[in-house]
This record gives structure tokens, sequence and C-alpha cells, in this order.
């Protein structure tokens, strides 16, 4: 297992130093000039060229690039253009959020999804499955911010239950933090539980007509038995990768439930930096993202190995 | 059966009764309850999102400026009034203020004439998006803790109108130096920033400020939060969560039959210019330039767009500038085609540039000249709106058309039509229009002034160097069951604002 983990560790370097240099190449080649932005309609040429030498703009391609990754190995991201600060604080601000929404929207998607493609891939083709199929294709096809939307109208509008504007930081009040989840998670959640539930309905219906399924109803062992202590074991891999790939999809789509739920998250301060052009902040955050995608990716490997023995290196 | 629906209940109480008590739970953010003085009612207000910087000269909305951060006039009914300022002396080569001497700043450093020094040299020197109005001051001298002269390197009769405006927002030049001001905003007004119970990101609480110099108001303190989706602010106000906030015609039906009240007010103004009039510029003919402004069905506009108001001029009766004479160039087909042919009958084909929030507008103007005209075909690009908001007047494109934010006709005709201008990259100033600007701002203020004005947007607008005037509205929407009092705010054309002062909590 140590082997795994070192392997997956070193081969994260290389990809972290391909996407950095990606991440800038991409915001080099943004168009439009950052300070242009930041004077808005009462720029004039001159005061655009003096705050584009203020903010290093106007020095060649090799010399910011150089700049950046001086920074990138002192462990810094930057300042922000638009308010002096440290681009790692203001992310540091606004992850808890993030990071509680994805793990909210994984719990509810894990959940749903597995329920779904199990009632559906213990008995193929039964009514149940179609209902389960049903299900997992409406909410694949339906955005993320109108479930969003329609969980406020209801459960915050009509039922008073939970409240529209829902963040509180776990450290001020756990029970809030825990209330406040809810709604956003739920809408996250039910868009991002169709993959793992389309995985883990083939994986159980490949699972349920194997032979060793077959032998072990032949030899008595109650089905609830058989579904969860073996077939549902076995049909963990593909499912795993399933939901590494639903996490990156979440990233994506938490940044719609932010905004519908006003959640200080990082995909609002990222998507508000791209218009505004605050480069020091789109690259952070591409890169911070990109560090938790390599993340996920390296958790789920490692889960790999400790359930298939198979899956470790020699 | 049995044992299924057994699995069900045991798998779905816990999570039913999880959510019940989830349901149940305070939020630990309640805001107290209205009184009927007031009291320590808490206004609670969006604007979407929240200023990036805080600082003045920064970018920033009404709404959540003037929480914070006063300035040193207002707007009143017959131009500014005093506020930090208690007196002003306008003359050609300077504006001296007398401030007030019982004003704290909210971390407790006491406003004077040092303070707006720092402010001025803050926003003039940095390189941010108000450091432009402010340059005609040449120096600042601090005659004493009350007395401020701003040296002016030319007549600037727009100052005072200026110092009203979201240009200058007095910060406490404390918070100013060791940058902070960035982040936690430090002003004079009634409502100072509690960093203590704010929610980074999510809810900014000002509390009440026992050292404010004013009046009391309505509401002892304000917490704004950052709702930017439409749907999701309209949940919030008619779930009780929010009193007030900016919001869209979109969601208008989600408050039928609640106690949601709304009103718009022009706030934004946009206007069509001809950049391009140069010698040997594709819109060098007035003629052409009428043509085009004629062939343009304002009105038709409005009906597409649902919110917008036509106008005949960039200016409002009763501010300097405004003339009845003006008609703003009324659609009619046939007469743009006489002027067009007058011109020539030239064939045009050029490109201009729009963004997400005003290329429809753009597009379906564009469209109109084409069918009246022919053969001007004007190619409409989308740009993001980083790179639309660099380019659009730069010279680039030979015509324009984005919001303008001049309040008085001095900057108005500063801004675009003077043959230095920032935004006439064509440098052309016809003599009549230099004549009249020269006779008006040496007229200083006064009912002369104000005519020699009048005369000045008659030339812009005769020589057809801009038109399509069209204004945009900002809609509010508040509960009235929990505030009274909402009105369009006094600082005109200023988006996302409301006039919280006058706010009290309902009866």
């Amino acid at each position: 297992m140590l082997k795994l983990i070192l392997t997956r560790l070193a081969l994260a370097v290389p990809q972290l130093l391909i996407l950095s240099f990606l991440v800038f190449l991409l915001t080099y080649l943004m168009p439009g000039s950052p300070a242009a932005a930041i004077l808005g309609y009462s720029a004039t040429p001159e005061s655009i060229a003096k705050l584009e030498a203020q903010l290093g703009l106007d020095r060649s391609f090799l010399e910011r690039l150089g700049e950046f990754y001086a920074q990138l190995f002192q462990g810094s991201l930057g300042t922000s253009f638009l308010n002096g600060r440290p681009v790692l604080d203001l992310y540091a601000e606004r992850l808890p959020a993030t990071l509680s929404l994805i793990v909210g929207g994984l719990l509810v998607a894990i959940l749903i999804g597995l329920t779904l493609g199990i009632i559906g891939g213990t008995k193929p083709g039964s009514v149940r499955d179609r209902i389960s199929t049903a299900i997992t294709s409406i909410s694949l096809a339906t955005p993320e911010f109108w479930i969003g939307i329609i969980l406020l109208l209801v459960f915050a509008v009509q039922l008073r239950l939970f409240p529209v504007v829902s963040y509180v930081p776990l450290h001020v009040d756990p029970a809030a933090w825990a209330r406040g989840l809810v709604l956003p998670s739920l809408a996250l959640g039910i868009a991002g539980a169709a993959l793992i539930a389309r995985q883990t309905r083939t994986a159980m219906a490949g699972a349920m007509s194997s032979r060793y399924v077959d032998s072990l109803t032949a030899a008595g062992v109650p089905r609830r038995r058989i579904i969860f202590r073996y077939a549902f074991k076995n049909s963990l891999v593909p499912v795993l990768a399933s939901t590494g790939l639903t996490v990156s999809i979440m990233l994506g789509a938490s940044f719609a439930i932010e905004k519908v739920f006003g959640f200080p998250g990082v995909g609002g301060l990222l998507l508000h930096s791209v218009t505004s052009k605050d480069l020091a902040i789109v690259q952070g955050g591409v890169l911070l993202i990109a560090i938790l995608i390599i993340l996920v990716n390296l958790i789920l490997d490692i889960s790999y190995g400790l359930i298939n023995p198979k899956a470790r290196p020699a | 059966m049995p044992r299924t629906k057994a699995m069900i209940t045991r798998a779905v109480v816990p999570f039913a009764a999880a959510a019940l008590l989830l349901a149940g739970c305070s939020t630990g953010t309640a805001s107290p309850e209205p009184t009927d003085d007031g009291g320590d009612a808490t206004l609670r207000v969006n604007f979407g999102q929240f200023p990036e910087n805080w600082s003045p000269g920064q970018e920033m909305e009404g709404g959540p400026m003037r929480i914070a951060y006063e300035t040193l006039l207002i707007p009143g009914e017959n131009g500014p009034e005093a506020n930090l300022a208690t007196d002003w002396e306008l003359t050609a080569d300077s504006l001296t203020l007398t401030l007030r001497d019982d004003v704290t700043f909210h971390d407790g450093t006491a406003f004077d004439a040092e303070a707006v020094k720092a402010n001025i040299e803050l926003v003039k020197g940095g390189t941010t998006a108000y450091a432009g109005p402010l340059q005609a001051i040449e120096s600042v001298d601090v005659v004493d803790a009350t007395t401020v002269v701003l040296n002016l390197s030319s007549p600037t009769p727009s100052l005072p109108v200026t110092l009203t405006s979201r240009v200058l927002p007095i910060g406490s030049p404390a918070a100013i130096a060791d940058g902070s001001i960035a982040t936690a905003p430090v002003g004079t007004s009634p409502w100072a920033y509690d960093d203590a119970t704010s929610i980074v990101g999510t809810r900014m609480v000002f509390s009440e400020f026992a050292d404010y110099w004013g009046e009391k108001p309505g509401f002892a303190n304000i917490e704004l939060v950052s709702i930017t989706d439409p749907e999701a602010s309209a949940a919030a106000l008619v779930s009780g969560e929010i009193d007030v906030t900016d919001t869209e015609v979109d969601v208008f039906p989600r408050f039928e039959g609640t106690s949601i009240e709304t009103l718009a007010y022009p706030a934004i103004r946009n206007n069509l210019f001809f950049f391009d009039r140069g010698p040997g510029g594709v819109f060098e003919k007035k003629e052409l330039r009428q043509a085009v402004c004629t062939a343009i069905d304002l009105d038709q506009w409005a009906k597409i767009d649902g919110e917008g108001q036509p106008a005949t001029q960039h200016f409002v009766e009763g501010d300097q500038g405004y003339s009845a004479n003006i008609d703003g160039y009324p659609f009619d087909a046939a007469a743009a085609q006489k002027l067009y042919a007058a011109a020539g009958s030239p064939s045009v084909a050029v490109e201009m540039v729009g963004a997400p929030y005003n290329s429809r507008q753009i597009e379906i103007y564009m469209e109109q000249v084409r069918a009246a005209l022919g053969n001007v075909n004007v190619t409409v690009t989308q740009l993001p709106p980083p790179q639309y908001n660099g380019e659009w007047n730069s010279g680039k494109y030979p015509l324009g058309l984005s919001s303008n934010d001049e309040q008085t006709a001095f900057e108005w005709y500063s801004a675009w039509f003077a043959a230095g201008a920032p935004g006439n990259p064509s440098g052309v100033e016809s003599a009549a229009l230099k004549a009249a600007a020269d006779a008006a701002i040496a007229a200083g203020s006064g009912d002369e002034a104000d005519a020699l004005w009048a005369k000045v947007t008659e030339t812009i607008a005769d020589e057809a160097l801009t038109c399509a005037h069209a204004r945009g509205v900002e809609q509010l929407a508040w509960n009235s069951a929990t505030v009274s009092g909402v009105a369009a705010p006094a600082e005109r054309w200023e988006p996302k604002s409301v006039n919280y002062r006058d706010l009290t909590p309902a009866k």
C-alpha cells in the first residue's frame, strides 16, 4: 500500500506542474486588460498603462511566468489586483463553505445513487428498475440550480423549514451550519446521484448474474446477504470510480448552487474574478480545484488498493 | 413486503427525524424584531455581491457603499447640500470647504481637513475607477482642522456635484494607511461595520454607531447579505429573511398575494456615440449620423426590453444641461432615408461591440438602422465584460454604446465631446461646440450658466454626436410588513441603492 501511495504522490507532482503552466498560459491569453477592467469607464490609455505597469502586466511572458513559479514555490498564489489581499487568504476563507457543500452533496449523492442503483441492479428489467432508471434520467437531465430553486420555494418559502441565506460557519454554530447545508446538499446531491446510480446498477446487475451468486443462492444463503455482503462489495470498485468523477462534476455544479443559496464559496470568488480579470485569483482558484481533484483521485486510488489487492503495484 | 417496508422505515425515519431536528434549529443569526420607534431594529438588505474592495475610489454600488460611508456634500433639490462639509465656495481656481467639527470615524479617530486631504489624494492618485473625476484637483491645502482648499488646474463647475457622488466616500485615514479599509469599511455613517458578528462572504453586520454626529436613522442596525440569484433573493424576501432587495421583473409573480411591494427608478443612462467622426472617418458627415439616429426606434426597443425607458437626451428636466429644445431624433424612416441620401448614401460596413448585458439593445438598434437605411450594416460582436469595458470607447470601433454616469453637463462635455476628451478618440470638436462650452464654463454657476450649458447640449444634439438615449431602471422590492418609507434614493443615477435613512420599521 505504501508503494501505491508513494507512486500516486510522485505522479501528482508532474501533473501539478503541467496544470500550473496551462493555468498560467490560459490566464495570460485571456482577452482584455485587467487594468481597464479595474479602472472602468473613466479609464484613459495613460491610466491603463500606469496601472498595468504597477501590476507588472507590462512585462514579458517569461518574466511573468518566472514570477508566477517563484511565488508558487514559496507557497504563495500572489495577491488580488482588486483588494491587495493574498489569494491564499481569500480561498482559505471560502474553502470551508465549498468543502461543506461538496461533502454534504456527495453524501446525498451516494445515499440516493446507491439506493437507486441497488434497487434497479438487483432486478434488471423489473418495474422498480424502470422506475429507478426513470428517476435517474430525470435527475441527470435537471439542472442543479433549478433543483435548488424548487427546494428553496418549497422548503424555505412555503414550509419555512430551512433558511434561504443558509451558510453559517461550522465554528460559529454547528447546528445552524448543518441546517444551512440541508437544502444546498440535497440540490447538489440529487443532481450528482445519477452517475453513481447508473454505475451501481450496471455493476450490481453484472454481479447478480454471475456464477458465484448462483452458487450462493443454491447454497441457501439469504438474498439480502448475497446482495449486501457479496454482490455489493464486488461492485464497489466501479462505483468508487464513478464517485471520483461525481466529485469532479460536483465541484463545477457547486458554483451554481453557491449562487442560488448565497454560499460564500470558491465558485463565486472565481467567477467574479474571471469577469473582473483578477488574474491571480483565477490562477489560484483553478490550481486549487485541480489539487482538490488530484487529491480525490489519490484517495480513490488508495481505496481501490484497500478493496482490491490486485490494484496494488507489485 | 413487510420486510421491505421495515427496511424503508428504518432507512427513512432517522433521516426524516434529522431533517426535522435541523429544521427546528436556530440559525444563530436571527435579527432583532422591529420595534415601533425603531429602537434596536435591524434592516436586512440585499444588493447582490459585496464590493471586492471597500476602499474609497474603488468601484462600488451605492447600496453597500452608503451603509458605511458618507460624502462631503449630498444631493438636494436645487443642487448639492451640506453634509460632512457645512459650506463651500467654488471659484475658477479652487473649491474651499468648511467641515463639521463634530464628526468621528467608526474607529474613533476625528474627521478633519487632513482626513479629507488623505481621501482625495488616495482616490486621485490611485489607479482606481473614480480617479478620473478628481484629476482637476491639482493639490489640497489644509488651512486648519475644519477648512480645506482644493486647488484646481482648470475651472471645474461640476466638482461640488462630484463630491455628492460615489467618487469620494470619506474613509478613515488610519484604516486607509494600514490597508484594512479594503475589507472592513470605516466611515462616518450611522452604521459601523461589526467584524465580530459578520460572516465572511455571507452577511455583513453594521451596528449602530453611538458617536454619530447626525440624527438617528429609523433602523439602528443594518445586515447586508449577498444573494446574487434573483429567484433566491425573491425567496429570501417572501420568506421574511430580508426586508429590501434589488430585484428583476422576471420574479414579480413570486410577490403576488404577499406583502412585498416594488418600485422602479431610473438608474442607468446609455447613449449611442459616433467615435469615427474625424476627417475621412466613417461618420464624418453630420447627415449620416443624423440618418442613423433617426432610423432608431426607441419605443420599439423599450417594448422589447420591457423595462427600459426612451429619452430625448442624457439629462432630465431640472438638471443643468437639460434643454426642452432637444427632440432626440424621433424615429422616422422616411426622414432617415432623406438624410442618408443627403449624406451621399454611403455604403457602410463596420463592427461594433457589446457586452452580455447590452448586446441585445445594440443589436436591436443596428437591425433598425439596417432596415431603414439598407446599406448601413453594423456587425455587433459580443465581448466578455472586461474586454468590452476596455475597448468599446477606445477608438477601435467607429461607434459605441454603454452606460454613462456623468452627472453634470460639464462632466458630460469633458468626458465625450471636448477635443481632448477621453471618450472622443477622433479628437475632433466643432468651433461652435467649443465656443458654447467655453462660454458655459466661464459663466461658473447660476441661471446664466444653466442657459449656456443647455446651449452646449443642444449643439451636441444638433451635430448628432450622440443619440438613442435610453434609461435603464433599477427594481427595488421590499416587505411592507417589516419596513416602510422605501423610495428611490436621493442619489440619482445610482444603481442598487435605497434611501436608508428614511426607512423605518413598519408599524
